[in-house]
């Protein structure tokens, strides 16, 4: 595999790789690279057929190290669609030219995708018949933007916009948060548990007054209640908008393997290199991804959004909570200990009819 | 109705508190009284999963402590025994989230409604062990027939005396294998009351039986082949006011006994895989 770097670019080549969860375990093991940070990902994939949660779960390892992917080269014509639909630019160039050659596209440098987006933008000024002579005035550069993506016929300039704000915005807030976050999160575990738990509230009801929500959560209703995590076949998934929204949050990544009694709290997605022990809490106001074992508490979109999931090379979570809803490990699931190996199938937790479901995220 | 407040400490280390909270717990509640089992190992809990009731914990001691939720909201309701239930302790915080004045508030509440509330106290002598007793009258000292642990529970049996609200404390001998004490290797039971110039309320003899169970999350006093189960449920027993005489926990002497001991344990093994 060989890795290209020029200024704003960053090259992944993992076309030898046949397998989702390789790819995912090859690629968290190369984004440790320092070079890969602040950075357009362009990721050149083989044959791999991708479904939607998989290339989200690597946009968001992606995001997590405030880097963008940008394009992706496939040969795949399902992972093409996929990412079609998420925003990134396609390319098969590989498919029909040899390897070696660097496709003309994905990989201009900043500049010259930002002239080539100026110039495209006053040719749609043109077409428009705007009135505006001002070009370099942002609100409109922005709603013409949007009006391209109406005619549908740039869809990728605006991503490439929002791609150097992103990572400028980023960068500041990244640098404070890095490895300190987890201290520094223990520290405040207090607000965040008090936080937690009024979440938690929500869980038995929040319009109805304190003293019935609490007669509603005597643990005998509760804890008797649904046994969340199943394993079934994953049924077609909608892209919804809200989806993408949840994509525009902030990520934390996290590399470390986090411990009994630690707290992990976010107000963005989270993205954990490492196992979860038993005992730690992880929670987040976007998704949760864990690339490794997930053993302790998760509680994805603890700020109350309904469609954040938690995905885990393993799912072995004593609980799940996802914005409003919980699920405990069904009893009979008592794994004293997982054998630590490179062939776990992803796995998934959404909400589908007000249920955690858990999803292995097959091939 | 008063229920009586009893805490289970020990000066050392991984001696067996826990082991015992939960077995003499579930011994009492299988005998149709109501039991509350208050976990004050902040940071370090064990006795939920000694329960198997580890995932169904959404609030812990320290919440109810931060009125976060109602007492009756953390009580953790047993999988099979409805006597019994678990106030659990936070896995993510330590031991200066509650302080004495707190529990005993929590466990006069509790003894209100319940017959036993059973505090399973941390190891050591400082402000977790003074927060552990903070409720009770009565306390079970658990040690080892181990010098070391010994001269622990001396210390501890010293603080108890002088704490004000235990009105009575007893012995439990954990870990006691005869053959070893035969054999001169290890204190005997009596060398241990003596030193100690304490009564005994319980001998519990070495069994791996303790080990699988924990694992498995199902307290050892559920399985009544187990000698160390049996023992258990004396030691219920005695708490309510019965005689029992002690077991005979003598390990059989002979080869042929041994055998036959060894065999049927390989046995009972293969039954549970
Ligand atoms: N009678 C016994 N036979 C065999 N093993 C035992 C026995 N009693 C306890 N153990 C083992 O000893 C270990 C410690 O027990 P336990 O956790 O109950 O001690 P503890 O005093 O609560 O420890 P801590 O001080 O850490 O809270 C456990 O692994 C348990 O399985
Ligand atoms: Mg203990």
């Amino acid at each position: 595999m060989e890795q290209l770097a020029n200024d704003n670019m960053y090259v992944i080549d993992l076309g030898h790789i046949d397998s989702a969860a390789e790819i995912i375990f090859e690629l968290s093991n190369m984004l440790d690279s320092e070079n890969a940070r602040n950075k357009k990902i362009c990721l050149k994939l083989g044959n791999v057929d991708l479904n939607q949660a998989q290339l989200l779960s690597i946009k968001s390892l992606i995001n997590g190290i405030n880097s963008i992917l940008s394009s992706v080269d496939t040969k795949s014509t399902e992972t093409e669609k996929v990412a079609l639909a998420l925003g990134i630019i396609v390319s098969n160039v590989s498919a029909e030219n040899s390897t070696e050659n660097i496709p003309a596209m994905p990989y201009k440098s900043a500049e010259e995708l930002k002239e080539q987006m100026e110039a495209e933008n006053t040719e749609i000024h043109d077409v428009m018949q705007n009135s505006q002579e001002n070009n370099h005035d942002e609100n409109i550069n922005n709603s013409d933007i949007e009006n391209n993506r109406d005619l549908n016929s740039l869809p990728n300039i605006q991503e490439n916009t929002d791609i150097n704000e992103a990572v400028q915005n980023k960068s500041e807030s990244f640098q404070t948060a890095d490895n300190t976050a987890v201290e520094e999160l223990t520290h405040n575990e207090n607000e965040q548990k008090n936080e937690l738990k009024d979440e938690l509230d929500i869980i038995f009801g929040s319009n109805a007054d304190k003293s019935s929500i609490f007669q509603m959560a005597i643990p005998e209703e509760m804890y008797e209640s649904k046994e969340g995590i199943t394993d079934i076949a994953v049924p077609e998934y909608e892209y919804t908008k809200e989806d993408i929204e949840l994509e525009s949050f902030p990520t934390k990544y996290i590399k470390q393997t986090i411990r009994s009694g630690q707290v992990i709290s976010y107000e963005g997605n989270i993205v954990i290199i490492g196992d979860c022990h038993p005992g730690c809490e992880i929670n987040a106001f976007g998704d949760i991804t864990v690339w490794g074992i997930l053993s302790g508490i998760a509680h994805a979109g603890s700020g109350g959004n309904q469609k954040a999931r938690v995905r885990a090379l393993k799912m072995n979570a004593i609980q799940l909570r996802i914005a409003n809803c919980y699920s405990r490990r069904p009893d009979s699931l008592n794994t004293v200990y997982i054998e630590k190996t490179n062939s776990f199938t992803p796995e998934e937790a959404r909400i589908v009819n007000n249920e955690i479901v858990v999803f292995k995220i097959n091939d | 109705m008063a229920g009586r407040v009893i805490v289970i400490t020990s000066g050392k280390g991984g001696v067996g508190k826990t082991t015992t909270s939960a077995n003499i717990g579930t011994a009492l509640a299988k005998s149709g009284h109501s039991v509350v089992l208050v976990d004050t190992d902040i940071g370090l809990r064990n006795l939920d999963l000694l329960l198997g009731l580890e995932n169904r914990i959404v609030y812990t001691l320290v919440d109810v402590v931060e009125e976060r939720c109602k007492l009756k909201q953390a009580l953790v309701k047993d999988k099979k025994n409805p006597n019994l239930c678990l106030l659990a302790a936070a896995q993510t915080r330590d031991k200066s989230s509650v302080n004495a004045e707190q529990l005993k508030k929590i466990t006069d509440k509790l003894k209100k409604e319940y017959d036993f509330i059973l505090v399973d106290c941390p190891a050591g002598i400082e402000q977790g062990f003074q927060t552990a007793i903070a409720g009770a009258s009565e306390a079970i000292v658990v040690t080892t027939p181990e010098m070391s642990a010994v001269r622990d529970a001396d210390r501890i049996i010293g603080l108890l005396e002088a704490a004000e609200g235990i009105e009575s404390y007893k012995l439990l001998i954990n870990r006691v294998r005869p053959n070893m004490i035969k054999s001169n290797d290890m204190m005997s039971v009596e060398d241990v009351e003596n030193i100690l110039s304490c009564g005994k309320i319980g001998v519990i003899p070495e069994d791996t039986g303790i080990i699988t169970s924990t694992n498995r999350g199902e307290p050892i006093v559920n399985n009544e082949k187990s000698l160390a189960g049996r023992a258990y449920l004396n030691v219920a027993r005695r708490i309510n006011g019965e005689d029992v005489p002690f077991l005979d926990i003598d390990e059989p002497k002979d080869i042929v006994g041994k055998l036959k001991k060894f065999l049927s344990g390989l046995k009972k093994q293969g039954k549970e895989q």
